[in-house]
C-alpha cells in the first residue's frame, strides 16, 4: 500500500504508525547532555550492551531491527526526545519493546545516536589538521576542483560548509565508496525541485558549433545549468543546442585511501571535518517577521 | 442567406437544441454524456480516458499557451486531486476542505473547511446534480451545496471502515468511495440523501472459495485508494485493489490471495462480485492494481469487444473483456522488467525466481514505487493510444529479519537501475509502444495525463514542467516552469469558449489557455 512507499527504508518499521507520526514533531524535553563527550562514550557503552543486537554497531541495521543511523547524507528526521521516547516504551506491534533502564542511561544512548546522527562539525575526526590542509591543496589535488573558503576550483562542489551539512561517515565514503552518492530514500517523494548534487561531466555543442564542457548543475526537460571548465556560469535553452552529451559518473575519485598513505587519508579527514559552522537553532515561526523588523 | 449565415443559423440553433436539453437531462445522463465543456468526474469521463473532445488548442497553437491564472491553497503540504469543473465552477480538493472556485479566473467563491484542517494529499472530489462531495480524514462523506459549499448531508463510512483519499465516484444514483483499512473495501451510499447501500470487502470470508488462496492465513490487506471506472450499460464498476498483508513477507500467506492485486468489477446495484482477474498473485513487492482501469470498445481480433486496459505497476499491459474479465493480451511496457519471464494464456505471471524481499536486499525490476502508479493515464479516441506514465528502473527490497514477519521492510532506488520517467503512448491492440518522451529529472511517478481532440497531449512532469506533446508524435510543443513538484492529474474545460487546462503543482493550482487576442 501507497503510504509505505514514502518512508525512508531506514524509518520503514511497516507496522509503526505511532513512529511515523512522531516524525518531524520535535517537541518535547531537551537533551540534558547534548555536547557532552562523556556521555557519548558512556552512551555508545550502553548502547553495545543493549542496542546492537537488534539494531547492530553504530546504528547500521541488524537482523531483527532496522537502521536506526543513516549511512548517508541525509538523517532520519527523528528528535532526540522522540529517540528517548522510543526507547523508553517501545514501538507497538514491533520487536521494539520498552527498555528499563534509568532515564539518564537512556538520555545517554540518545546523546551517542545523536553524535552518530549528527554533522560532522559536531564529530570531526581525530587528526593533524593542518597536514590535512596540506594534503587538500597538495597530493590530493581537491582544490583542483573543490572550494574552500574562496579557493579552488568551480568544477565540484564548494566544500566550504561540508562538514556543517554532512556527517563524518558520509565524508569519508564520498572518497573512497563508488555509490555512496546514488541512493535515493525509498519512495520518497520530491518535496522541492533541486538542483542536481551530481557535478556530472557534460559536453555541449551550440547552433554554431562550439563545444564548451564542463560539469552539471541542473537541467530539465527544456533547460540546463553548467559550469564550464573556462570556470564561467553556462545557461542555455537545450533547443538551441545542437548536442548535449552527459556522462553518467561523476569525476570525483573514490580510492583516495589508496592514493594517500594512511596517515594523508586521516589527516585529510580530520581538515575537511573541520569545514563548516554548527547549525545554529531553527529560526521563528513561519511568517513571524525576522528580529528588529517588527 | 448565405451559406455562412445558413450555417451560423444553424450552429446557433443546435447550441440551443444542446443547452436546452442540457437542462432537462438528469443527473445521471449529466455524468454518462458529459457536456464536453465541463470536466465531471476524477477520469473525465466514466471510462477514464481523460480525453476531451475540446480542441480550440491544437498542435497548431499550443505554441501560444500562457499562464491565465494560479490559485493557491493555504496550509496544505501537497496537491494531488484532479480538479472538477462544472458550468464555469472548478472544485479543488484536499481531505476536509473544498474550494470552489470560478474556472475563468481562478477567483475563489467558497471555500468548505471541515475540522481539523489536514495538509495530506488526496485526489479529488466528485459532482452530481447540485452536490458536491467530500471524504474526510475522520471517514465521514459529507455532500455539499455546489452553489454555497453549505452541508447537505454527513454520513459516517459503515461499519467502521476508514475512507482513504481515491475521489469519491457517483454511479447509477450511488455515491462509491473505497478505503484501506481495516481491509480493502468499496462502499455505496444513496448520492441523493447519504443512505448506506453496501459494502464489498476485497478479502473473501470463510465461505468464498476464494478463502483458500490464503493458506491456512487470516486474509488481510488489498487496499483500494484510487477511484475506479463505470459502464453504465454493464452497471459495473471497476477498481483495482491493493497488496496482501503482510506487505513483503509471502511465507505466511502461501497461495494467490485473492482479491489483493485485481482488478475487479462490482455490480452497482448489489454490491457484489462480477468478476475479478488478479495480476499479481501472491505478491511481495507492493504492486498493486489500483492504476486506473479504462474502458474502450474495440474490435479485437476481428470482434467487437468491450475492452479493459491497465498498464499495471508490475510492468505489463493488459488488455481484459470488461464483461467477461477474460483476459485477451498483456505486454511488458517497461525495458527492465525480470520478475516474470511473461504471461501465460490466462495473463498469470510466469514468476522468475529468486525476486522475494530478503535482509541484504533483492534488486527488483521494475522497483516497488513500479513501473506507473496511481497517476492516471489517457486513451485517445483519435490516436487509438494509451498514454501512460512510466517509471523505468529497478528497486531494492529488503526485509529485516527473515524469522520475524512483517518485522519491517522498506525498499530503495537500485545504484545499477535508476529510476527515470517518461510518457509512453501504446498502441492499445497490441501493446507496442509508438513512441516516448523522457522527462528529465523526474525519477518517480508524477503526473497523470490528458488529451484532446485537438490531437495534443497535456503532460505536466513530476519535475515541475507542465509539458503539451503532440499525440501523434510526442513531440514537445510547449511548456511552462511551475517551479513545484508535481503529482496531481490535470483537467481540460470551456468556460465562455475558452479552453482551459488545470493542474495542481505543489500547493497551487495553474490554468492555462491561448491569451484572449488570439
Amino acid at each position: 500500500m501507497r503510504t509505505g512507499l514514502f518512508i525512508a527504508l531506514l524509518l520503514v518499521v511497516s507496522s509503526a504508525g505511532s513512529l511515523m507520526g512522531q516524525r518531524g514533531a520535535g517537541a518535547g524535553p531537551p537533551n540534558p547532555f547534548l555536547g557532552n563527550a562523556q556521555a557519548v562514550s558512556e552512551g555508545e557503552t550502553l548502547y553495545n550492551q543493549k542496542c546492537t543486537t537488534c539494531h547492530g554497531s553504530g546504528g547500521g541495521g541488524g537482523e531483527i531491527g532496522p537502521a536506526i543511523v543513516s549511512g548517508d547524507r541525509l538523517d532520519i528526521g527523528v528528535s532526540d526526545a522522540q529517540t528517548f521516547n522510543i526507547i523508553k516504551n517501545g514501538v507497538a506491534g514491533t520487536p521494539m519493546t520498552a527498555q528499563r533502564l534509568p532515564d539518564s542511561d537512556i538520555w545517554k544512548i540518545v546523546t551517542y545516536i545523536h553524535a552518530l546522527r549528527g554533522t560532522a562539525i559536531e564529530n570531526p575526526l581525530p587528526g593533524d589538521v593542518a597536514h590535512g590542509e596540506a594534503v587538500f591543496w597538495g597530493k590530493g589535488q581537491c582544490g583542483n576542483c573543490h572550494m574552500v573558503s574562496g579557493r579552488g576550483g568551480l568544477t565540484a562542489p564548494d566544500l566550504s560548509n561540508i562538514a556543517g551539512t554532512r556527517k563524518s561517515s558520509s565524508i569519508v565514503d564520498a572518497l573512497t565508496k563508488q555509490q555512496h552518492r546514488v541512493y535515493s530514500s525509498g519512495g520518497a517523494h520530491l518535496r522541492t525541485l533541486p538542483a542536481m548534487d551530481s557535478y556530472l561531466p557534460v559536453y555541449v555543442t551550440t547552433a554554431d558549433g562550439k563545444t564548451i564542457d564542463g560539469v552539471l548543475l541542473n537541467e530539465d526537460s527544456y533547460a540546463l545549468q553548467m559550469i564550464g571548465n573556462d570556470q564561467q556560469l553556462h545557461l542555455f535553452d537545450k533547443s538551441k543546442l545542437r548536442k548535449v552529451a552527459i556522462e553518467p559518473r561523476s569525476l570525483m575519485p573514490t580510492d583516495y585511501d589508496k592514493r594517500l598513505t594512511p596517515d594523508e587519508f586521516k589527516d585529510l579527514m580530520a581538515f575537511l571535518t573541520r569545514q563548516g559552522r554548527v547549525a545554529g537553532p531553527a529560526s521563528g515561526r513561519r511568517g513571524a517577521p525576522p528580529e528588529g523588523e517588527r | 442567406m448565405s451559406k455562412k449565415n445558413a450555417l451560423f443559423v444553424c450552429v446557433v440553433l443546435l447550441v440551443i437544441c444542446v443547452g436546452s436539453s442540457a437542462q432537462v437531462r438528469t443527473p445521471d445522463q449529466m455524468l454518462i454524456n458529459p457536456d464536453p465543456k465541463d470536466w465531471v468526474t476524477y477520469g473525465g469521463t466514466y471510462s477514464s480516458h481523460r480525453y476531451s473532445p475540446l480542441k480550440q488548442v491544437t498542435t497548431a497553437n499550443a505554441a501560444r499557451l500562457l499562464a491565465r491564472w494560479v490559485y493557491h491553497l493555504d496550509g496544505m503540504e501537497e496537491l494531488e486531486p484532479t480538479p472538477i469543473v462544472l458550468n464555469g465552477v472548478m472544485y479543488v480538493s484536499g481531505f476536509n476542505r473544498v474550494d470552489a472556485l470560478d474556472a475563468r479566473t481562478g477567483n475563489i467563491i467558497w471555500k468548505y473547511q471541515r475540522q481539523p484542517p489536514v495538509a495530506t494529499r488526496q485526489r479529488g472530489t466528485a459532482v452530481y446534480g447540485d452536490k458536491v462531495y467530500l471524504v474526510t480524514s475522520d471517514s465521514h462523506l459529507v455532500a455539499l451545496d455546489a452553489r454555497t459549499g453549505g452541508v447537505r448531508w454527513d454520513v459516517k463510512s459503515e461499519g467502521g471502515y476508514t475512507i482513504a483519499g481515491g475521489a469519491p465516484l457517483v454511479a447509477d444514483g450511488k455515491i462509491i468511495v473505497s478505503g484501506n483499512r481495516p481491509n480493502g473495501f468499496i462502499q455505496a451510499f444513496d448520492a441523493m440523501t447519504g443512505k448506506y447501500a453496501w459494502t464489498w470487502s476485497a478479502l473473501p470470508t470463510p465461505e468464498d472459495p476464494a478463502y483458500a488462496t490464503w493458506g491456512g492465513a487470516t486474509p488481510a490487506g488489498a487496499p483500494i485508494w484510487v477511484s475506479g471506472s463505470f459502464d453504465p450499460e454493464l452497471n459495473l464498476i471497476y477498481y483495482g485493489t491493493g497488496q496482501p498483508n503482510p506487505q513483503w513477507t509471502g511465507s505466511p500467506r502461501p497461495g494467490d490471495n485473492l482479491y489483493s492485486d485485481s482488478i475487479v468489477a462490482i455490480d452497482v446495484k448489489s454490491g457484489t462480485l462480477k468478476w475479478h482477474f488478479q495480476n499479481t498473485p501472491h505478491d511481495t513487492h507492493d504492486w498493486d492494481s489500483l492504476e486506473t482501469p479504462v474502458l474502450v470498445d474495440a474490435t479485437f481480433r476481428g470482434q467487437p469487444r468491450k475492452l479493459l486496459l491497465q498498464a499495471n505497476r508490475n510492468g505489463f499491459y493488459y488488455v481484459l473483456d470488461r464483461t467477461s474479465g477474460e483476459f485477451l493480451l498483456g505486454t511488458p511496457f517497461v525495458d527492465q522488467l525480470d520478475w516474470a519471464t511473461g504471461l501465460d494464456k490466462n495473463g498469470r505471471p510466469i514468476v522468475a525466481p529468486g525476486h522475494d524481499p530478503a535482509v541484504k536486499g533483492t534488486k527488483t525490476c521494475p522497483s516497488t514505487m513500479g513501473a506507473t502508479n496511481w497517476p492516471p493515464p489517457t486513451y485517445s479516441p483519435d490516436t487509438r493510444y494509451l498514454y501512460v506514465v512510466v517509471a523505468e528502473g529497478c528497486g531494492v527490497n529488503v526485509i529485516m529479519s527473515s524469522t520475524v514477519p512483517d518485522s519491517g521492510t522498506g525498499y530503495y532506488e537500485s545504484p545499477h537501475a535508476p529510476w527515470q520517467a517518461y510518457v509512453r503512448a501504446i498502441d492499445v491492440l497490441t501493446g507496442k509502444r509508438v513512441w516516448e518522451y523522457k522527462a528529465v529529472r523526474s525519477n518517480h511517478y508524477g503526473p497523470g495525463l490528458l488529451s484532446t481532440a485537438g490531437g495534443i497531449v497535456f503532460a505536466p512532469e513530476q519535475f515541475g514542467q507542465v509539458s503539451v506533446l503532440d499525440a501523434k508524435t510526442g513531440q514537445s510543443l510547449w511548456h511552462f516552469n511551475t517551479g513545484d513538484v508535481i503529482t496531481a492529474a490535470p483537467a481540460t474545460y470551456s468556460v465562455d469558449g475558452q479552453q482551459f487546462f488545470a493542474i495542481a503543482s505543489g500547493t497551487n493550482v495553474f490554468a492555462f489557455g491561448l491569451s484572449d487576442s488570439r
